[in-house]
């Protein structure tokens, strides 16, 4: 210590700290040194003999999504090749990444950055290819492909991309593949899903997405050194292409549908609307359309984000199919509840006539009669033709909520029908139960009244109250909807042919229905509906009008109107003591306020391009707008 | 303890001489390794820019990046050189502040593949901050445990030292950059070491982290991470997956036999499939190509280049400089070994560059720099005439 010239000590460095170190460097650097001695020399030329700058990779091989074809084998889906750019992180040496992201942005007339989140957001391995771009024109491809050795780990990818041969008509129908969702990944690789793959995301695409997709299959190829294939070597495991669907859909009852439904929008801007039509004898759907709707071949090409922004956007929901996902008060058509179950727990009979003043009483509170006089002495073909207010408050008051929830559970409300698309909502049925747990309260004998007339809690979906009318036209059977009518494997034979599915059967009389059959018929024949009994064709059903949301500066409510009718088997001639219709209509008009039903018109408008009537029986003049209290 | 060390040669002389720097004490054996092994990284860039198929200094390719770092980095070196490394402790808080803001920056703004963030753009240069916070660490470290009255037997000065070093490596494990967190951990390690610290605590240290192992497996590996660790346990790697850039580069490598297949003629290195040959897999390159004569080269050069800072560390008289020197020569060693080690299939694979070698600028500046410290402490060896 001495010898220093401060008196501060030197500080500790102990010399065996530093022997230890080097003795690691030297351990560290001798076994580096060993190691590539025995690699290099020792067993040098090991991997000489191999072929090197070639590897394999086992490569997915995607099955061709079955085709849909409507009932009558119209094309309704085709896959078209497309070209995709996808880029392998792996192979694009990060050196050269921005020189190669920048030539591709520029070929692919995208911006850089956006390239480059895309590959840098890819959550998968840096082995799983990432999509860059969907849909590429073949001449893009071609320059793509061609300046491969400049644009390492680039790979153009030939794909099938569904075409909808008719787009708006059918998209809330058949839906649309969208590519695999990060947050769905992970369960979706189990069933062999890839991660740049699509599914269907809605519609029957959705609903049927195992027998659309097939299975993929998967072969080994061997690649050079840009990644591009060089040969096959052999298939691992065979594609098994995937089945094909006939739709119960006719596309020509379709265009018919939309045609009325978009007359009507036109002539009174109706923001939504449904129209269905089903044949009670089995279930199958002949025609859903629900707008506003989409086209899905914006989704099959990719849609952007300005478009699809737009779509969820719209305040009138055209993602959103109106006929199954979402309910509404189904007005005075629920009258049917009412009227079966009276007559069926023998509250009241065919002859019953009650009294129907212009209003009933309950407390200080009046319950008018929709015309406001009321219409005297009434059976149930009076109550039920002239649509009477105060007549089923009656019968429902009889009934009570409970049993009249009964018989809306007997039609099928209350619970999805099992149609075979995505997304079903269930409605409403309330109850004594229903009231207590949902809302905590009794139900008060007012809320009977709404109950009775398709007022206050109930909600139906269109595609209920067409199959509850189904199954009064049919004489009680409950049929599940069904819009797929076979599964075709690739081979061409049936895989799954149609069977009607039945609910159940409905706990009435067959008596019951027939007198509601013919009370139905009396809504037409007592001119409830106008000029529909003009028609050349027989047809029963019920209008209704439900109103809904909040009141005007009069104080009156907006509402929706409703008609759903069906015709018999022999149109012209035929009776509804009869069981044997083979076609129920149902017209949902959303936010409709016009003097008259506009729902009629539309069902009526459909009816006369179904049977070819020539003559136009359509009322134009209901439709102006105004309040509609005329009519029920 | 001081007994074991020898006294100068001629301590008068040491008085003698004023304050200022002593050029003559300038370690040229050190910076010419240095340099040598630098240009064996350019001659690697110009090889692999041919393998890129692009004329040898067009602008942006990996040749002329190259030579542009390496002139950053010679300024880098006699900045650190000219400046009194004893101004680096007075403002180690400093640096320990900007370390952390560079680390900070890096994850708000930073870019990178496959979902980590490493890069920061300045211009048309992409710069990793963490290499930087390396020097930084070993800067704020060394002042930290020579500090005056700092007692290395204690539990408190071992944990101090920890607790420094914990923030930015944590910062740089959420890149996720697990390499240079393993690269903070060895500076940390090999920095306690040459401190002299208590050989019980640090024992018990070591222990403490090994049973935290199955602990950060669980919650702090990536996926990938663990991936990559498992294909190098795993005896026969999936060679299409993970393993596949380890069976590449061990193609490479023994196809290389004793001289290699000569410059610009390596198979695997000019078909492209080494997926980073510029940077964590050019050694590959360099034994494909060079031979094991080359990479023996190499390997003795590093050798002479550690010998050299280890010197430096132990002439200093300042125990700040011996401290220095231990974590430069911990930084370089652990990241030959591992960077070397995962090219020859002994180590996982981490994204560690090879010091000086690998293209990759602020690895290359981030070591001159300390390199230059280094000279800064030869030349200033008298004690400061306060």
């Amino acid at each position: 210590m001495s010898t220093y010239l401060d008196d501060r000590s030197r500080p500790v460095r102990p010399l065996s700290r530093f022997i230890a170190f080097a003795l690691v460097a030297v351990l560290a650097i001798g076994g580096l040194t060993a190691r590539l001695f025995y690699l290099q020399i020792a067993e040098g030329g090991r991997f000489a003999t191999q072929p090197t700058p070639i590897r394999t990779v086992l490569e997915a091989v995607a099955a061709p999504r079955g085709l849909i074809y409507d009932r009558l084998g119209r094309v309704l889906v085709t896959n078209v090749p497309t070209f995709a750019v996808k880029v392998r992180p792996a192979d694009l040496p990060l050196p050269r990444r921005q020189e190669v992201v920048e030539r591709l942005a520029a070929l692919l007339d995208v911006n850089a950055g956006s390239i480059n989140e895309t590959i840098d957001s890819s959550t998968g391995s840096t082995f799983d290819l990432v999509r860059i771009a969907s849909d590429v024109d073949e001449q893009t491809a071609l320059l793509i492909s061609e300046a491969a050795f400049e644009l390492p780990g680039v790979e153009i990818a030939v794909e099938a991309r569904r075409q909808y041969t008719y787009g708006a008509l059918l998209s809330q129908i058949l839906g649309y593949t969208g590519p695999v969702s990060a947050e769905a990944f992970p369960d979706l690789a189990r069933l062999g899903y890839l991660p740049d793959d699509l599914l269907g995301k809605s519609g029957v695409e959705a609903q049927y997405e195992t027998e659309l997709r097939g299975t993929y299959g998967s072969q080994s190829v061997e690649r050079d050194a840009t990644g591009r294939r060089t040969r096959v070597l052999e298939t691992v495991l065979e594609v098994s292409p995937g089945a094909s669907l006939t739709l119960t859909i006719d596309t020509k009852e379709q265009k018919y549908a939309e045609k009325a439904l978009k007359w009507a929008i036109s002539e009174v801007g109706l923001q939504r609307g449904v129209v269905i039509a089903m044949n009670p004898q089995t279930g199958e759907v002949l025609a859903m359309v629900s707008l506003p709707t989409y086209d899905n071949n914006l989704f099959a090409r990719g849609i952007g984000n300005a478009d699809f922004g737009q779509l969820v956007e719209d305040p009138n929901l055209p993602l959103t199919n109106h006929a199954t996902q979402e309910h509404f008060p189904p007005g005075s058509t629920y009258k049917l509840v009412a009227g079966t179950g009276g007559l069926a727990d023998g509250k009241i009979s065919a002859n019953t006539e009650l009294a129907t003043e212009s209003f009933l009483t309950i407390g200080d509170t009046r319950y008018f009669d929709w015309n406001r006089r009321g219409f005297g002495p009434c059976d149930i073909y009076c109550g039920f033709g002239h649509s009477s207010d105060t007549y089923f408050f009656q019968v429902g008051a009889m009934l009570g909520i409970d049993r009249l929830g009964y018989w809306a559970n007997e039609f099928g409300f209350g619970a999805p029908t099992g149609i075979d698309l995505p997304g079903e909502v269930a409605g409403i049925v309330p109850t004594t139960k229903w009231k207590q747990e949902v809302i905590g309260e009794p139900v008060y004998p007012g809320e009977l009244y709404q109950a009775a007339i398709g007022q206050g809690y109930d909600v139906v979906t269109p595609i209920q109250l067409v199959n509850a009318y189904a199954a009064l036209a049919n004489g009680g059977t409950l049929y599940q909807p069904q819009v797929v009518r076979e599964v075709i494997g690739p081979d061409g034979r049936v895989v799954r042919a149609f069977e009607p599915k039945i609910l159940h059967q409905l706990d009435v009389p067959a008596s019951v229905l027939q007198t509601m059959r013919n009370a139905a018929r009396a809504v037409v024949e007592l001119r409830h509906t106008y000029n529909l009994v003009e028609l050349p064709i027989r047809v029963a059903g019920k209008s209704g009008t439900a109103e809904f949301g909040t009141r005007d500066s009069q104080g009156r409510l907006p509402f929706h109107s409703w008609f759903v009718g069906f015709v018999p088997k022999d149109a012209e001639a035929g009776s509804f003591d009869a069981t044997d219709s083979e076609l129920v209509v149902l017209a949902f008009a959303y936010d409709s306020r016009t003097k008259g039903n506009v729902a009629t018109e539309i069902v009526k408008y459909y009816l006369q391009q179904h049977y070819s009537i020539e003559q136009d029986y359509r009322l134009p003049d209901l439709l102006e707008r105004g309040n509609f209290y005329q009519s029920n | 303890m001081g007994a074991l060390r020898p006294a100068p040669t001629r301590p008068t002389d040491w008085a003698a001489r004023p304050a200022g720097a002593a050029w003559r004490m300038f370690d040229l054996q050190l910076t010419t390794y240095a340099a040598l092994l630098v240009a064996i990284g350019l001659v690697m860039a110009y090889t692999n820019t041919i393998a890129a198929g692009s004329a040898a200094l067009e602008s942006g390719t990996t040749l002329s990046r190259g030579l542009l770092w390496a002139a950053i980095a010679a300024v880098a070196f006699l900045v650190g050189t000219a400046f009194d490394f004893r101004w680096l402790k007075t403002f180690a808080w400093l640096f320990y502040g900007i370390q952390l803001g560079l680390l900070v920056v890096t994850l708000l703004i930073g870019k990178g593949v496959g979902g980590s963030v490493r890069w920061v753009e300045i211009g048309p240069l992409t710069f990793q901050f963490s290499e930087l916070a390396k020097i930084l660490m070993i800067v704020v470290l060394g002042s930290y445990l020579s500090s005056p009255g700092r007692n290395l037997n204690s539990l408190g000065s071992i944990l101090g030292a920890c607790i420094l070093a914990g923030p930015p490596l944590a910062l740089v494990l959420i890149q996720p950059d697990l390499g240079t967190s393993l690269v903070f951990g060895a500076i940390l390690v090999g920095m306690l070491w040459i401190s002299g610290a208590s050989l019980r605590w640090l024992s018990v240290l070591g222990v403490a982290i090994v049973a935290m192992v199955p602990v950060a497996w669980t919650y702090l590996l990536r996926d990938y991470q663990k991936e990559r660790l498992a294909s190098f346990l795993d005896a026969s790697p999936d060679i299409q997956g993970p393993g596949y850039q380890l069976y590449q580069a061990q193609i490479a490598v023994t196809s290389g036999g004793w001289l290699g297949k000569g410059l610009t003629n390596g198979t695997q290195t000019q078909g492209d499939l080494l997926p980073v040959q510029t940077t964590d897999f050019v050694f590959a390159s360099l034994a494909e190509e060079l031979g094991f004569v080359g990479g023996a080269v190499l390997f003795v050069l590093f050798a002479l280049l550690l010998w050299r800072v280890l010197l430096a560390g132990w002439r200093s008289q300042d125990p700040f400089g011996t401290l220095v020197a231990g974590g430069v020569a911990s930084m370089i060693l652990f990241q030959l070994t591992v960077n070397v080690g995962m090219v020859l299939g002994v180590m996982p694979i981490t994204g560690i560059p090879l010091p000086f070698v690998t293209h990759g600028g602020a690895s290359l500046v981030s070591l001159a720099a300390g390199l230059g410290i280094l000279q800064s402490l030869n030349i200033r060896q008298t004690k400061a005439a306060w």
